[in-house]
C-alpha cells in the first residue's frame, strides 16, 4: 500500500539551524521541499576536495582487500561529528607531496646525468673551454657515423679532434684549433654538423656526475621514505573513508533548503503521516526552541511515494521502482506484481539444480556482503526466486539439465504442452492486472467502465480459450460472442455521434490484436527455460565425452564447474529482463501508469561505512 | 552418409554460426560503448555490463536450435539417422528462422543496447528503462527461436 504523507512545517531560530539540521538528518524522516528560487549555499569550502585528494593519494597503496569484505560499521553519533581531520589530512598531503617533490627531483637529475654522461671521460674542467691566447678548445656533438670524415677535415685544416662517447644527442667531441687559423675551420666543421654545445655542469664532468650520483641517492631515498610513509598512511584509509562520509554529511546539511526571515529559519518537507511522532521526538531531544506544524498535502501538491509492504512484498518494490513508482491517488501494484514475479522468474529457470545453486550462492553473497538499498532488495529478489527455481525444476523433472521424473511433464519432451501452459499462465497473469484495474473502477464509482472495458475482454479470451476444448467448445464461442457484442456496443460510447460511436466500437474489437500479442509475448518463459535447460544438458553432455580416463575425468569435472555456472549466470540475466518485460509492457499496461518520485530524506547517506546504531531509520525507506 | 543429413547439418551449422556471428557484433559494440562510459563513470560498470550481455542470448538460442537437430538426427548419440533427401531439407529449413533472424536481431539490438548505455551514461537510474527497451527487440529472435524449436521437435517426422 501507499503510505499517505504529511506536509511539515518547521521554524527555528537561525542560530539554531545547525543543530536542527543534525538532528533531522539523524532521524532521516523528513524529505526538505526546497522554497521557490531557492539556491543552494554550497558546503565547507575545499574541505571535500582536500578529503577526496587524499584518498587519491594513498590508493595505490592500500593493502588488498578482499572482494567480499564488509563495509566498516560505525555509529550514527561519529558520521554526524566534524573536525580531528586536520592532522591526517596533513600528514598525508605533507608525504605525497614530498614523494611528488622527490620523483620530480629523480627526474631532473636523472636527465642532466644522461646529458653528462657521453663527456665523462674529458679531461679538462668545463671552465678550460674556449682555450688560451693560442689555441681554441671546443666542445660539441657531430655524428657519430660521420666521425672518420670529420677528424680528415679537422686535421687537414690544422686542428685535431678527440672522440668522446656518444649520447643521445651525438658523439661528444673536443676539436683543438690553432687561433689564428681557427675561423674557416669551424665553419668547414660546422658544415659537416659539429653543433657546438658544452657539458652541463661545472669543472671536470667525472666530478660532477659524482655529485650528481649523491644527490640522486638522497632524492631515492627521501622518494622511499616517502613511500613507506603513503603505505603507512593507507593503512589508515577506513579513517579518510570515515571523514569523507562525515564531509558529505555536512554538505547535505548545509545544502538543505532553509528559507530565512531576519530572525528565523524555516524548513517544510514531507514526511510519512505514520511517522510524524519520531520528527517530533527528534526536536525535542534536540533542545531548542521550535515550533512545528504537520499537515495533509493541499490539492494539487504531489507528495513523494513510500509504498508500505510485508517482508516479502516489499524486497520485489525495486522491480516496481525501475520502471517508475506509483504516482498520488494510484494503487501500489507490487502485492499483486510481487508474486507473479516471483512465481515467472521460477519457471524461466525452471531448474531444481540451478535452484539449489542461487539459494546458495546468493545466500552466502548476502551473508558476506550485506547488500542494502535497491541493490539489496534485487539479491532479496533473487534469492526468495531460487525457491520457485526449485519449486518449477521439481515439477518439471529437470536436474542441471537431465531430466528426472518429472511431476508435471518435461518441456523438451513436450513443448506444445508448455507452450499452452505458459500461455495460460500469462491469461491468468493479465487477468489479475485487469482485476486490479476493475476493483480500481468500481471504487470510483465507474461500476459500468469496469464491466465494459475489462470484464467484456475477459469474457471474450476465456471464451476463445474454452474453444479449444472439444466439450466446452460451444460454451466458448457463446462467451466469446457475448463479450465481442459488450465491446462493439460499448468501446465507442465515449465518442460523439452515431458514426463515432460505430467507428469506436470496431476500433475497439480491433483491440484483440494487443491482447492477442500480450499473450504470445509468454511464449518467451517456454523459450527461456527451454534454453537453459538445453544449454546444461549439452555441457553434462560434452564432460560425458571426456569420462575416458583419469585426466579426463579431472576436466570434465572442470567442464561441469565451468559451464554450469556459465549457464546459470546467462539465465539469471534473461529471467530477470524478460521477467521484468513481462511485469512492464504485458501486465502494467492493463492498469498502472507510475509517475511518481522517490522519498529522499534528509539523512545520513554513507558511501563507504556501514550505521549500525544511533540513527532512527537510516537506510530504513 | 545421406544428402539429407548433410543438408541437416548444414542448417544446424547455419543456426550455430549465424546467430553467433550477430551476437558477437551486438555485443562488441555494446562494449565498445561502455567501456567509454567506465573509463568517466567506473561506478556504472555493473548496470552497463547487463546492457551489454543483452545482445549475446541469439548466439546462445543458436547454438541451442543445431543442438536440437543434432539430437533429433542422432548425430550425438553415434548413430545417425539416415535422413531422406525430403528431411533434410525440412531441416534445414526449420533451422533458418533462428539463423536469420538471430543474426539481424543480435546487430539490432546491439544498436539499442549502445543507445541505453548512453543514455544510463547520463541518467544512472535509468538503465531498468534502457534494459526493458532493448529486451523488446529479443522478442523476435525468441519468436524465431520457438518456430525452429517446435519445428525441430515435433514438426519433422523422422
Amino acid at each position: 500500500m501507499i503510505v499517505p504523507m504529511k506536509k511539515a512545517v518547521l521554524v527555528v531560530f537561525r542560530e539554531d539551524r545547525e543543530t536542527v539540521a543534525r538532528a533531522l538528518q539523524r532521524c532521516g524522516e523528513l524529505m526538505p521541499i526546497p522554497p521557490e528560487n531557492y539556491r543552494p549555499e554550497g558546503g565547507p569550502p575545499g574541505a571535500e576536495e582536500r578529503i577526496r585528494g587524499a584518498m587519491q593519494a594513498v590508493r595505490p597503496y592500500r593493502p588488498k582487500k578482499s572482494f567480499l569484505a564488509g563495509k566498516p560499521q560505525v555509529k550514527a553519533g561519529e558520521l554526524l561529528d566534524s573536525g580531528g581531520e586536520e592532522e591526517l589530512l596533513s600528514r598525508v598531503e605533507e608525504a605525497s607531496a614530498r614523494a611528488d617533490a622527490a620523483a620530480a627531483e629523480k627526474e631532473t637529475l636523472r636527465a642532466k646525468m644522461e646529458e653528462l654522461r657521453p663527456w665523462l671521460r674529458m679531461d679538462i674542467p668545463v671552465e678550460a673551454l674556449g682555450g688560451t691566447k693560442q689555441a681554441g678548445i671546443y666542445s660539441g656533438y657531430i655524428d657519430p657515423g660521420a666521425a672518420a670524415a670529420f677528424r680528415r677535415e679537422a686535421e687537414e685544416n690544422g686542428g685535431a679532434v678527440t672522440e668522446l662517447d656518444a649520447g643521445p644527442q651525438g658523439l661528444a667531441v673536443l676539436v683543438y684549433t690553432y687561433r689564428k687559423e681557427e675561423g674557416p675551420l669551424l665553419e668547414k666543421l660546422a658544415a659537416l654538423g659539429f653543433s657546438r654545445a658544452a657539458p652541463p655542469g661545472s669543472g671536470l664532468p667525472a666530478d660532477t656526475m659524482a655529485a650528481w650520483e649523491k644527490e640522486f641517492a638522497a632524492a631515492s631515498a627521501a622518494w622511499e621514505e616517502s613511500q613507506k610513509q603513503l603505505e603507512e598512511l593507507a593503512r589508515e584509509e577506513n579513517r579518510l573513508e570515515l571523514l569523507s562520509d562525515r564531509a558529505d554529511a555536512a554538505r547535505q546539511r548545509a545544502e538543505a533548503p532553509f528559507g530565512s526571515t531576519e530572525r528565523t529559519v524555516y524548513l517544510e518537507g514531507w514526511v510519512r503521516s505514520d511517522r510524524t511522532d519520531r520528527v517530533k521526538k527528534a526536536m525535542e531531544k534536540a533542545g531548542v526552541c521550535y515550533y512545528l506544524d504537520f499537515s495533509d498535502p493541499a490539492e494539487g501538491e504531489e507528495p513523494p511515494t513510500v509504498t508500505k509492504n510485508n517482508r516479502f512484498i516489499s524486497q520485489f518494490e525495486t522491480i516496481t521502482d525501475m520502471f517508475s513508482r506509483p504516482k498520488k491517488g494510484e494503487l501500489d501494484p507490487n502485492p499483486v506484481m510481487g508474486p507473479w514475479y516471483w512465481m515467472i522468474f521460477g519457471l524461466m529457470m525452471g531448474d531444481a539444480g540451478y535452484g539449489l545453486m542461487m539459494l546458495l550462492g546468493i545466500g552466502l553473497f548476502k551473508k558476506l556482503k550485506k547488500p542494502r538499498g535497491d541493490f539489496g532488495k534485487l539479491v532479496n529478489v533473487l534469492f526468495f526466486s531460487s525457491i520457485t527455481t526449485v519449486f518449477w525444476g521439481i515439477l518439471f523433472g529437470s536436474y542441471f539439465g537431465e531430466t528426472w521424473h518429472p511431476l508435471l511433464f518435461a518441456p523438451l519432451d513436450n513443448p506444445m504442452g508448455m507452450l499452452i501452459f505458459c500461455m495460460i499462465i500469462g491469461v491468468l497473469h493479465i487477468f489479475s492486472g485487469m482485476a486490479v484495474k476493475m476493483a480500481a473502477d468500481i471504487r470510483a464509482g465507474h461500476f459500468w467502465d469496469a464491466v465494459f472495458d475489462q470484464f467484456s475482454w475477459m469474457l471474450i479470451i476465456t471464451g476463445l480459450g474454452l474453444m479449444f476444448l472439444e466439450p466446452a467448445r460451444t460454451a466458448g464461442a457463446v462467451m466469446a460472442a457475448a463479450g465481442a457484442v459488450i465491446v462493439l456496443f460499448t468501446a465507442g460510447r465515449a465518442k460523439k455521434g452515431v458514426v463515432g460511436k460505430i467507428v469506436g466500437g470496431f476500433g475497439g474489437l480491433y483491440g484483440i490484436t494487443s491482447y492477442m500479442s500480450d499473450i504470445l509475448s509468454y511464449s518467451r518463459i517456454l523459450a527461456l527455460s527451454l534454453a537453459t535447460g538445453i544449454v546444461g544438458m549439452v555441457m553434462n553432455l560434452l564432460a560425458g565425452m571426456m569420462q575416458g580416463s583419469v585426466i579426463g575425468f579431472v576436466f570434465s569435472l572442470l567442464v561441469y564447474a565451468g559451464g554450469h555456472v556459465f549457464n546459470l549466470a546467462m539465465g539469471l540475466l534473461s529471467a530477470y529482463v524478460h521477467d521484468s518485460r513481462l511485469q512492464y509492457i504485458e501486465f502494467f499496461n492493463k492498469f498502472y501508469e507510475g509517475g511518481g518520485y522517490a522519498f529522499r530524506p534528509l539523512q545520513i547517506d554513507p558511501r563507504f561505512v556501514e550505521v549500525t546504531g544511533g540513527g532512527e531509520n537510516q537506510g530504513g525507506n | 552418409m545421406t544428402l539429407g543429413l548433410i543438408l541437416a547439418i548444414i542448417g544446424a551449422v547455419l543456426a550455430a554460426v549465424l546467430p553467433g556471428i550477430g551476437s558477437a557484433y551486438g555485443v562488441q559494440i555494446g562494449g565498445q560503448a561502455a567501456a567509454g562510459v567506465v573509463s568517466e563513470k567506473p561506478d556504472l560498470f555493473g548496470k552497463l555490463l547487463v546492457l551489454q550481455a543483452l545482445p549475446g542470448t541469439q548466439g546462445i538460442y543458436g547454438f541451442l536450435t543445431a543442438v536440437l537437430v543434432m539430437v533429433r538426427t542422432g548425430l550425438l548419440s553415434g548413430s545417425a539417422v539416415q535422413l531422406t533427401t525430403q528431411q533434410g531439407w525440412a531441416f534445414f529449413a526449420a533451422c533458418m528462422p533462428m539463423a536469420i533472424v538471430g543474426l539481424l536481431s543480435a546487430i539490432s539490438q546491439g544498436k539499442a543496447a549502445v543507445a541505453s548505455i548512453h543514455m544510463t551514461a547520463k541518467q544512472p537510474d535509468s538503465s531498468a528503462k534502457g534494459i526493458t527497451m532493448t529486451a523488446l527487440v529479443e522478442t523476435y529472435a525468441i519468436l524465431a527461436l520457438l518456430v525452429s524449436v517446435l519445428l525441430i521437435l515435433i514438426g519433422i517426422p523422422v
